[in-house]
């Protein structure tokens, strides 16, 4: 660290490298938070989280049950210990809730007064946020496993959505109808991301084990079928046709700079993929469990200096280094399988969903945190003062006694 | 300091620190040593590719099978596989290695030693009366030799090779292919069936032993000093290997050694 600061001062180092490894040291120590949670609303299994794009303060979770809730991750208590408190739900009572599963919930890029939903209830709903209250419903034809709003589109609102009717749909905000379809899926189609570099370029992976990239421009087809055995076609049997897994593809995600496509199927693979060409890069990132017919989220860290992907493993959630494919940690603290996740990119910070109904953030160790928590096993043995150091709160400095010795 | 600090140096050239990790990697391996030869954690995958095959007990199939290597066993001795995999290919183009697929498991491959396959061919089809020699050799020089995949088409055989319809049912015959599709084959070992056999029962049975244990977890050195039955040939360690290459175990390093968990 210190050797890090040097550098920089002597100008060996560019500004964003001691940005760099102090946010990879953070997102390496990353562990089950002892003082940060998240209220307990859901009663159901979390299907999806998302955090809003703007300030990354709010988190928005949808469960099994149709209910939608937003908690706010902002500390402005000053006090370590917090637990993110509800904001609002959507409650599965209301008129306006999804009747089944919610599958996927995202933030509109642009502003947090909005926000999209889509359920097995075969509607896809644009929320507004304050009044919680739907303003545009689109009725799909089948279960929707997943949508996606590109993040970056200045020149278009579309909403791709994926579906179990083999196809992936579009749909513009604009008209509140759609706009065109993508055919090339033989199998429902369990995920869809948008390319963080190109607003135009959208991934969709489906159960027929094939993983497509699209130009949505193009009227004809995908821009390429993602093939795992990069053409070799020895290796895949003399009828096969181009596959992404040996199962059904259900985690997809570009990396921060769009150059590279993480892939997650049910043959207990991860994959990354060129996205210029579709080169498959043969990481072998290790059998991972997955055995959801859903959409499963994964997400990939940025701007750290290994890369991380971060794969739901059954109750744990493994982080495994982008590029090289060795396994960095594991976090344990789920009872039940992990269905979604979301990374913090400017804290460091990861929030995961599953189907034991909570939401558990995963804050990173540091020095301090520990100084916190032995001071609060200090004051616990001080019983009779600890009420006044929590008193002091924001000003409290952790290092320094600032409990009174009346009881000595 | 319970955090492992194996991780990228995410500040660069770290010194490194005599913290506990350090001196118990100095102290480990010459405690060991006095016992037994040990892998060191990081090797490549030449290295890896000779230790598993001085594992493969040879004189247990009395010489009727050349030492098979799993290239999942790779991955146990490494925690970089996308390395390894490189490595290894790099291996497999220069013709040192052959990659062979045995048995129905999907990304299940078996390597051999060219040489020792080729040698292996040779002893095992002259006992063969009804295949004829030159069958065998045109084989060998031309799908071993010179081409590099795991099945072969019929295309490949009869237009790029030049085979007979005759000679692949010969080849056939001898165990050299293996029927993957219509008018597709596997490349196979001959005599692989024995050797597939012992290495499914062992792996069913180091499965069980683990299953049995408490919390279904038990220290290497310990699952190592136990016996396989009779039928499972190749030895606790080449079974270790596989385990935990294939990921049906996880490795957690405890102060006592390695420790092997089921992965449920």
């Amino acid at each position: 660290m210190i050797r890090c600061l040097e550098e920089r001062s002597s100008g060996l180092l560019l500004p964003t490298g001691v940005q760099q490894a102090v946010s990879t040291d953070r997102a390496l120590a990353m562990q089950l938070s002892k003082q940060r949670d998240v209220e307990k609303v859901h009663t159901t299994p979390i299907n999806s989280l998302d955090l809003d794009p703007v300030e990354m303060r709010y988190l928005i979770s949808g469960a099994s049950n149709g209910t939608i809730a937003i908690h706010d991750l902002h500390n402005v208590t000053g006090q370590p210990q917090y637990t993110c408190p509800l904001l609002c739900t959507v409650d599965r009572c209301s008129q306006h809730a999804h009747k089944y599963s919610v599958e996927t919930v995202q933030w509109y890029p642009a502003d947090s007064g909005m926000f999209v939903s889509s359920s097995f209830d075969k509607t896809l709903k644009v929320w507004d946020t304050n009044t919680l209250v739907p303003v545009e419903t689109v009725a799909c034809r089948e279960r929707v496993y997943c949508h996606r709003l590109s993040k970056i589109a200045t020149k278009h609102c579309l909403i791709a959505v994926a579906s179990s009717l083999s196809q992936v749909n579009l749909v513009d905000l604009k008209s509140g109808s759609y706009s065109h379809i993508l055919k090339g899926h033989k199998g429902a189609v369990y995920v869809v991301d948008w390319s963080p570099q190109n607003e135009y370029v959208l991934a969709s992976g489906s159960s027929d084990n094939k993983a497509l990239m699209w130009d949505v421009r193009m009227a004809k087809n995908c821009i390429f079928t993602l093939d795992q055995h990069n053409g070799d076609a020895t290796r895949c049997g003399p009828h096969a046709v181009q596959t992404a897994h040996n199962g059904a593809v259900n985690g997809l995600r570009f990396t921060a700079d769009g150059l590279y496509l993480v892939s997650f199927g049910t043959d207990c693979r991860v994959r990354l993929w060129r996205t210029d060409n579709g080169q498959n890069m043969l990481v072998n990132y290790g059998a991972i469990n997955n055995v959801h017919e859903k959409c499963l989220s994964i997400d990939v860290s940025s701007s750290l200096n290994p890369e991380i992907v971060f794969v739901p493993h059954d109750s744990n959630i493994d982080m495994l280094c982008l590029h090289t494919g060795t396994k960095l940690q594991r976090l344990v603290g789920h009872y039940n399988d992990c269905n979604t996740l979301v990374y913090h990119p400017f804290h460091q910070e990861l929030y995961s969903g599953g189907n034991d109904r909570n939401i558990i953030a995963w804050l990173p160790k540091t020095a301090s945190s520990d100084d916190y928590q032995e001071h609060l096993k200090e004051t616990k043995l001080k019983k009779g003062t600890s009420r006044e150091t929590k008193k002091k709160g924001a000003n409290v400095n952790l290092m320094q006694d600032t409990w009174s010795s009346d009881e000595d | 300091m319970n955090r492992k600090r194996t991780l990228p140096d995410v500040y660069r050239h770290r010194k490194k620190i005599c913290g506990g990790r350090g001196v118990s990697d100095v102290q480990g391996p010459n405690e060991e040593n006095e016992t037994e030869v040990r892998p060191e954690p990081a090797r490549d995958a030449q290295a890896s590719l000779q230790y598993l095959h001085n594992l493969f007990p040879i004189d247990k199939f009395e010489g009727r099978l050349p030492p098979i290597i799993l290239r999942h066993q790779l991955y146990s001795l490494s925690p970089n596989r996308t390395e390894l995999d490189q490595q290894l290919n790099d291996i497999i183009k220069k013709g040192e290695v052959r990659l062979f697929k045995l048995g129905t498991i999907p990304d299940e491959f078996a390597l051999v030693f060219t040489e020792e396959y080729r040698e292996h061919v040779r002893k095992f089809t002259s006992r063969l009366w009804d295949v004829p020699k030159t069958t065998i050799d045109k084989f060998l020089d031309l799908a071993i030799g010179s081409c590099l995949d795991v099945s072969l088409t019929r295309d490949d055989m009869i237009n790029e090779l030049g085979f007979q319809e005759n000679e692949i049912k010969d080849l056939f015959k001898a165990g050299l292919l293996a029927v993957r599709d219509v008018g597709s084959w596997w490349l196979s070992v001959p005599g692989a069936g024995t050797f597939m056999k012992s290495h499914l029962r062992g792996r069913k049975a180091i499965l069980l032993m683990i299953r049995k244990c408490k919390y279904k977890e038990i220290l290497q050195k310990e699952l190592e000093a136990r016996k396989l039955p009779k039928a499972a040939k190749l030895g606790i360690s080449y079974h270790i290997h596989d385990v935990i290459g294939a990921d049906l175990v996880s490795c957690i390093d405890t102060t006592s050694g390695k420790l092997l968990r089921l992965n449920e």
